[in-house]
């Protein structure tokens, strides 16, 4: 059966807060629009503008961010250019080249090498994430199953090239800084849920 | 056939059969963590428990056989708790790092796992620390191990090698190299393919990428004439190298098929093209003024198809000696069988009671003969008869009588042999005169191989139910291969053993059917593809012109076992293939496999297409890969030749021989196996030659001179040295007689 949807009064009911803007009919003979001409020439409108701009001139209390000097602060859900992070205590790589955000990643941006280290260990070799193909979803930090790769908050991605990469060396915490405390958290994607820790069971041990 | 019912219905089993193999043919699930088709059961899992109405408790449903009127119930409430308590106990401690675990996402554990629903720990035990071990190859983890005892089993009972075993120890048992403080074994890595967990992995592989995200490319071994099956595992490679696919690590269908070392770490060969325009019209130009094209067998059938058209259309030569001898061989076999194919198969050897090898070093030559025998070993209890002059270390574990004759004396122990095997058969006057006029004292005393042998190997075989007859590829260069051809051919006929001819080449067969080819003799001008050539055609760093290996092509070969069988492009090749010079010398096709459907029906091929082929198993283990060739009926108007004097070999004598793993220039190419490109030869042989192990030496054969280091090899004896001829720039097996007398000329020693 057809239903007609009755789009006209949608959500516009007698007592609801819209109402029809009172606009003046459109000038139709020449004389009309060269009179609606003069009205807004000569109306001071203008100056009306010009004096707002003069009065916060002189008032020195200016708003403007002056980007790139100054940022404003980006919500810690924001996804911008990405972030490896290192464990708090040992200084260790979180990352365990799982593989995961490589296989999810889909603009298939996320390339990785790994390989077996000298201590039977899996080790990342390289980590390269092609920003020009990137489409920031979110869906690598949300799979990583370590908190390893995040959204970081620098959002700027000018580049010479279209193919712009971010390699392992520019995404990992250094070392000083970890050792500095100045590796941020991100609640955002990924992110553990607040309160898991109450849902961890434990497992039987015999010592 | 035995009646019984599972779950209330009816199935029936074959006697031998058990209760979970007729179950799974009946379509019925029992699940099992240790259970492999090919092996006897390990029962070490305990999952295939099942009740019976006439026992109490529950019975391991893989090693008991169903009674008639037996009522099977496989899946009570009672036995759903039993089993989740298994796997509940295969969970402790078992390592949480299946993030990292090679084997995550094709792990058995982690699928009953999750089948059973084991989402917690029940059970407590003490960590232990456990050492990881290093096997070259091959990497052992025992805290990921769950005892399944997989690899030993597939270890002793189908390669043959026995090199591991399990260290019983309650909770701290593990696998352990058998008598020996690391791995000693040939590295076929079939206890990697069939462990169920990431315990035993191989090293190269190890974390360099998951098994979920490789793209499985099923093929088939380019190596040796089995044609076993393999999966190619690609996946893409990161930026800082290009991105390009490569092959990370071949596997195989476990479950029916074994595959050897070579084919499962040597999988990195061949070289990348470019189209060069110049490259090919120098190509098309050299062809064309050619006298003939030498080819080696590492060939699909498609493209020895568009050479023999080259040769028809240019009216060229082709020149395969290794291909052409075998085809002289099965012509000979052919004038006195009235077939052109020998009846025999690896699953024929699987099931013999009685086998009796003449003439090859299979362990090394044909692996997956030699498994096939290890099979017929363990599971039959077959007698195996195993001749030639030199004794293989390798075959040592299930050889049941070793028959050394001299060097050069094949057809006269052939002829021997044939004359005991054919005892009381219903002869032709003819054959029996033949037979009866056989000079037994000189055959037996040239041969070195005395009556009282033979008499043991008839009555080894006499009790034999299924035999079979394995030749290998020392007699196709041999002067009297005809003769010796004829006399396998009188055995296939009127015993009841079955012929093997093992073929040198992964597409002899094929070549020998498909081409025409001429005597080899060093024309003024010859194009080789993949053989030595004034102008190179192939897949080596140093060709004229590069063209892809057998890894980036697709097209079929012929087996030992006469299958034809598909192979696929596991790694994109950008350069051109035969098929564009073919194309520009006037043998047109699109692709290559258009050939297919083309192949010559007179020889047994169907005309079916490429795309039409399959290549897998079938889940009771169904070979649905390829086509069979059918049977062609030949002439039977050959007659047994006279025995010629046996010839004799003195002093220095080589034999041409790969070391274990190595067949070709592509396995000499791939980094992860052994090139032991030594002469080896036992210490009356250094004597005789005048050298120390660790000298240098030069060798001298067919006017070629070889450098090789000589090494004393303790397990030799006699004066025949081994030399390996996969490293020597094509170099085939057997360019004539593989044994050759030498001269040989220390340079001093090494250091």
């Amino acid at each position: 059966m057809h239903h007609e949807e009755p789009f006209k009064d949608r959500n516009v009911s007698e007592n609801s807060a819209y109402y029809y803007v009172d606009i003046e009919a459109y000038p139709e003979t020449g004389w009309d629009k060269f009179k609606q001409v003069v009205k807004r020439t000569f109306s001071g409108e203008l100056f009306v503008g010009l004096w707002v701009v003069l009065r916060e001139m002189i008032k020195f209390d200016i708003h403007t961010v002056q980007y790139p000097k100054e940022k404003l602060p980006i919500g810690p859900r924001y996804r911008a250019v990405h972030k490896l992070l290192r464990l708090w205590e040992s200084g260790y790589e979180r990352c365990i080249g799982c593989g995961l955000c490589e296989k999810i990643c889909i603009s298939d941006c996320i390339r990785m090498d790994t390989r077996i280290d000298e201590n039977s260990r899996k080790e990342v070799t390289e980590y390269s994430i092609n920003l020009g193909r990137c489409i920031f979803c979110g869906y690598c930090a949300e799979v990583c199953p370590e908190l390893a790769i995040v959204h970081g908050p620098r959002y700027e991605n000018a580049s010479e090239q279209r193919a712009h990469f971010v390699i392992k060396d520019d995404m990992l915490t250094p070392l000083d800084l970890l050792k500095a405390g100045e590796q941020a958290e991100y609640p955002g994607f990924g992110a553990i849920i607040p309160g898991s820790d109450a849902s961890v069971k434990k497992t039987p041990l015999a010592y | 056939m035995i009646n019984f019912t599972i779950n209330g219905q009816p199935v029936t089993a074959a006697k031998g059969e058990t209760i979970l193999q007729a179950a799974r043919k009946a379509g019925f699930y029992i699940p099992t963590m240790c259970y492999l088709e090919k092996t006897t059961p390990c029962a070490s899992c305990r999952l295939c428990v099942v009740e019976t109405d006439k026992t109490d408790g529950l019975i391991l449903s893989c090693q008991t056989p169903p009674t008639e009127g037996l009522a099977v119930t496989i899946d009570s409430e009672n036995l759903k708790a039993e089993r989740t308590n298994i796997m509940r106990l295969y969970d402790v401690n078992h390592p949480l790092e299946c993030g990292v675990c090679d084997k995550s996402g094709a792990c058995d554990l982690q699928n009953k796992t999750l089948e059973f629903g084991v989402d917690r720990q029940h059970f407590s035990a003490k960590e232990q620390h456990r050492k990881i071990e290093h096997w070259g190859l091959i990497n052992y983890d025992p805290s990921l191990c769950i005892l399944c005892e997989k690899c030993v089993h597939v270890c002793n009972e189908i390669i043959g090698d026995d090199a591991i075993t399990l260290q019983f120890g309650g909770y701290k048992s593990s696998v352990v190299p058998k008598n020996s403080d690391t791995l000693d074994c040939t590295f076929c890595g079939e206890c990697i393919a069939v462990c169920p967990v990431g315990a035993l992995v191989s090293s190269d592989f190890q974390y360099s990428a998951n098994a979920w995200e490789l793209i499985q490319i099923p093929a088939t071994c380019a190596h040796c004439s089995a044609g076993c099956s393999l999966t190619y595992e690609v996946r893409h490679t990161s930026n800082s190298v290009g991105g390009k696919s490569k092959i990370y690590r071949v596997t195989n269908d476990f479950e029916h098929a074994t595959l050897c070392g070579a084919g499962r770490f040597g999988f990195d060969f061949g070289v990348e093209g470019t189209k060069a325009e110049n490259e090919l019209s120098r190509a098309v130009d050299a062809i064309k003024g050619a006298e003939a094209i030498r080819f080696g067998s590492m060939i699909t059938n498609e493209e020895a198809l568009i050479l023999q058209k080259l040769k028809q259309k240019l009216g060229i030569k082709l020149y395969n000696e290794e291909a052409r001898l075998y085809q002289a061989f099965m012509n000979a076999y052919a004038s006195i069988s009235g077939k052109t194919a020998f009846g025999g198969t690896l699953d024929a050897i699987r099931q013999s009671e009685g086998i009796i090898l003449l003439g090859g070093r299979v362990a090394t030559d044909n692996p997956a003969v030699r498994y096939a025998m290890t099979t017929a070993a363990r599971h039959n209890g077959a007698k195996i008869v195993y001749m030639h002059p030199l004794e293989d270390a390798l075959m040592q574990n299930v050889v049941t009588q070793f028959v050394k004759y001299e060097v050069g004396t094949e057809e006269g122990v052939m002829a021997m042999l044939a004359k005991t095997l054919l005892e009381g058969a219903d002869l032709s006057d003819e054959a029996k005169a033949y037979f009866d006029d056989l000079d037994e004292g000189y055959l037996c005393a040239e041969s070195n191989v005395g009556d009282e042998e033979f008499a043991r190997i008839a009555k080894a075989m006499k009790r034999a139910k299924c035999k079979t007859l394995i030749v290998g590829a020392d007699v196709f260069g041999h002067k009297r291969a005809s003769s010796i051809a004829k006399l396998c051919a009188m055995v296939e006929t009127y015993t009841e053993f079955s012929l093997v001819v093992v073929a040198p080449s992964v597409n002899t067969v094929g070549v020998s059917l498909i081409c025409d080819l001429s005597q080899d003799s060093e024309g003024k001008s010859v194009v080789g593809y993949n053989a030595p050539g004034d102008f190179v055609m192939g897949s080596s760093s140093g060709a004229d012109l590069k063209l892809p290996a057998l890894n980036s092509q697709e097209g079929t070969f012929v087996s030992i076992d006469h299958q034809v069988l598909p192979t696929n492009v596991a790694v994109a090749y950008e350069g051109y293939t035969l098929n564009d010079v073919a194309c520009a010398l006037g043998v047109e096709a699109r692709y290559t496999i258009d050939y297919t459907a083309q192949l010559p029906r007179e020889k047994g091929f169907s005309a079916k297409a490429f795309d039409d082929l399959g290549n897998f198993f079938g889940p009771l283990g169904e070979d649905l890969r390829g086509y069979l060739l059918e049977n062609v009926d030949a002439e039977a108007n050959g007659k047994l030749e006279p025995v010629e004097d046996l010839p004799e070999f003195n002093g220095t004598v080589v034999y041409r021989c790969n070391p274990v793993n190595q067949f070709n220039a592509c396995t000499a190419q791939s980094r992860q196996l052994e090139k032991d490109t030594a002469l080896h030869g036992s210490a009356q042989f250094a004597a005789a030659a005048k050298i120390a192990d660790g000298d240098k030496v030069r060798i001298e054969f067919k006017g070629n001179i070889e450098e090789r280091t000589f090494v004393l090899d303790s397990e030799l004896k006699g004066t025949v040295a081994l030399v390996p001829t996969f490293d020597t720039a094509f170099g085939g097996l057997m360019d004539g007689y593989r044994f050759e007398k030498v001269k040989i000329m220390s340079m001093g020693s090494e250091s």
